[in-house]
């Protein structure tokens, strides 16, 4: 496993694909953060919203480039053919996958982790100016508030479990570019679904099954009214992460290379 | 039964429709190269899979030095392989490709510059792999066979893409991995490379072996007892020898007859007893192509087919 896993650790690092990716990632949610930070507004008297969930909506347009990345962790293997070079050095499959999930894990991680906080850090930089201040019930954001550090943590947990679900469909499909489009569908179609359909009981079930429903940890106030609890909709997220993990598993093991 | 090389036995494989494998059974014997030919759809691919623990099979074995790939601790240590010379992130450097490769294996860097050295790629190593010709592709492959050092070494058309001076290179390298004790497995089309490299020859037909045999003996069963004789007489030399008991054949020059049933020195006396004039009588040796020929006309596979099979 140490060496399966140091092999997968050699492949990331000798591309330049993974790190353009992985900053692609950083600077799209923090980009996306920032921006929505300098728009919105607290007047005089007050507002509701949720600082910490408005600071870290980039997360929702960083988590593209974290699945393309994982797509491509084994998509990229299946396009070229090296696939079989990968199973001939690790021929124990499922050791091969896990070494790549874990070596996607922690570079995702890592990235998510310069992702979140830098989301954290402008929008405590920029929402004062915006009117959110102490005075209108909003306290600078700080990692030393519970439900802010439940968002960050789970910001981070979030985006390596999109990570996850991304290897395991593209292991399934054994191909890059369907990989994303089905991955991306998921990620982007739930909440679009959710949107357009009018009954309001459909509308919940929809909003709390998607892989998307993971992004509630992000919630800090107002959590009673959310269509699903911040750890619950983690844990959707993370049982399509599993799921898919698990059937790419039993494929990668049973089918030929 | 040596445990050392490989063993394939009995290896059946249906896809669908297609019966890939149909008894596929042979053994690659340390300290010689043996060639592994046969025409497309044969199986060749399909049983290096199989070897390799890729593709599952739904009878038979496959054991390197007496074990199955999939119960290989550390595997490039047993077994250097090469089926696709193509399959390379194209933004890798050849050096970086043969790195990982090394670490999945527990293998120091060390080694890796050692066999980027053996194949000769020294100078392009820490370039792109995507920039590589199909040649340098090719001994890249190699070098990634050799990381391990391993007994046993199995590639699937490695002359492919190889310039003449790359051809030559590889037919020494081949013998000299035989030499050092090593098996050797190499599959190939070209049968003229085979025969200048290989010391023993599997031919492939329809997902089983149908030869599995030395180089020279094939030759020598293809050759025959036939004798070739050139002689502006060509009736008169025809009509003695038939009269000798011998079958006569024509070849394609109008000066040349091919004579089987009699050997040489004798087709001399009788030639000369008689009076025709011949200017070479030389025992016929068959190429590995014509012995390869012979094997495997009965199997070949996608034939051409004709106008009224197209339309039907």
């Amino acid at each position: 496993m140490t060496a399966a896993l140091h092999a997968e650790w050699t492949k990331l690092r000798t591309v330049a694909g993974p790190l353009w990716l992985l900053l692609g990632a950083i600077a799209a949610t923090v980009a996306l953060s920032a921006a929505t930070a300098s728009v919105v507004t607290c007047g005089s008297a007050g507002c509701g919203g949720d600082t910490a969930r408005l600071s870290l909506i980039g997360v929702q347009l960083g988590q593209a480039p974290v699945a393309v990345l994982a797509v491509l962790v084994i998509g990229g293997e299946y396009g070229t053919g090296m696939i079989r070079t990968t199973l001939t050095a690790t021929p124990r499959r499922v050791t091969a996958l896990t070494a790549k999930a874990v070596t996607l894990t922690g570079v995702v991680v890592a990235a998510g982790t310069v992702a979140v906080l830098g989301s954290l850090l402008a929008g405590r930089l920029i929402l004062p100016a915006r009117g959110f201040t102490d005075a209108h019930g909003h306290p600078a954001l700080s990692l030393a508030d519970g439900p802010t550090l439940r968002a960050a943590a789970g910001s981070i947990l979030y985006l390596a479990l999109i990570a996850l679900l991304s290897l395991g469909v593209a292991t399934i499909l054994r191909d890059s570019a369907t990989g994303i489009g089905v991955v991306l569908g998921l990620l982007y179609l739930f909440p679009v679904l959710a949107q357009v359909i009018g009954d309001p009981h459909w509308q919940r079930l929809v909003q709390r099954a998607g892989p998307g429903a993971g992004l509630a940890v992000q919630a800090t106030t107002g959590v009673r009214g959310l269509p699903i609890g911040p750890w619950a909709g983690l844990g959707v997220t993370a049982g399509w992460a599993a799921a898919a993990l698990v059937a790419a598993a039993l494929f990668l093991h049973n089918r030929d290379a | 039964m040596s445990a050392a090389g490989i063993v394939v036995a009995g290896l059946r494989k249906r896809y669908g429709a297609v019966l890939a494998l149909d008894g596929m059974s042979f053994s690659v014997r340390p300290g010689v190269v043996t060639g592994f030919v046969g025409p497309n759809g044969a199986g060749k691919s399909t049983t290096m899979r199989v070897i390799l623990g890729l593709d599952a099979v739904d009878e038979g074995t496959a054991l390197i030095n007496g074990k199955p790939y999939r119960g290989l601790r550390r595997p490039l240590n047993h077994v250097g392989s090469l089926l696709d010379a193509a399959a390379l992130h194209p933004g890798r450097t050849g050096r970086a490709h043969l790195l990982w490769l090394a670490r999945s294996q527990g293998l120091a860097a060390r080694r890796v510059d050692h066999v980027i050295e053996l194949v000769g790629l020294a100078s392009v190593a820490r370039r792109r792999a995507g920039g590589y010709s199909l040649g340098m592709r090719q001994r890249l492959g190699i070098a990634a066979a050799l990381l391990g050092d391993p007994s046993v070494v199995m590639l699937d058309e490695p002359f492919n893409g190889m310039d003449p001076d790359g051809i030559v290179w590889m037919r020494g390298f081949l013998r000299s991995l035989a030499a050092q004790g090593r098996a050797v497995l190499v599959s190939s089309h070209l049968m003229s490379e085979m025969q200048d490299t290989a010391g023993h020859l599997v031919v492939a037909g329809r997902g089983r072996a149908i030869a599995d045999a030395a180089v020279a003996d094939l030759i020598a069963a293809a050759s025959g007892d036939r004798v070739a004789v050139r002689t502006p007489a060509v009736p008169h030399a025809r009509s003695v020898l038939t009269y000798a008991g011998a079958t006569v054949a024509s070849t394609r020059e109008n000066d040349g007859i091919t004579v089987s049933g009699l050997p040489a020195d004798r087709i001399v006396t009788l030639l000369g007893r008689s009076g025709v004039p011949f200017s070479e009588v030389s025992a016929h040796r068959a190429t590995l192509e014509d012995a390869y020929l012979e094997l495997t006309r009965e199997a070949v596979e996608f034939r051409a087919v004709t106008p009224t099979e197209v339309s039907r």
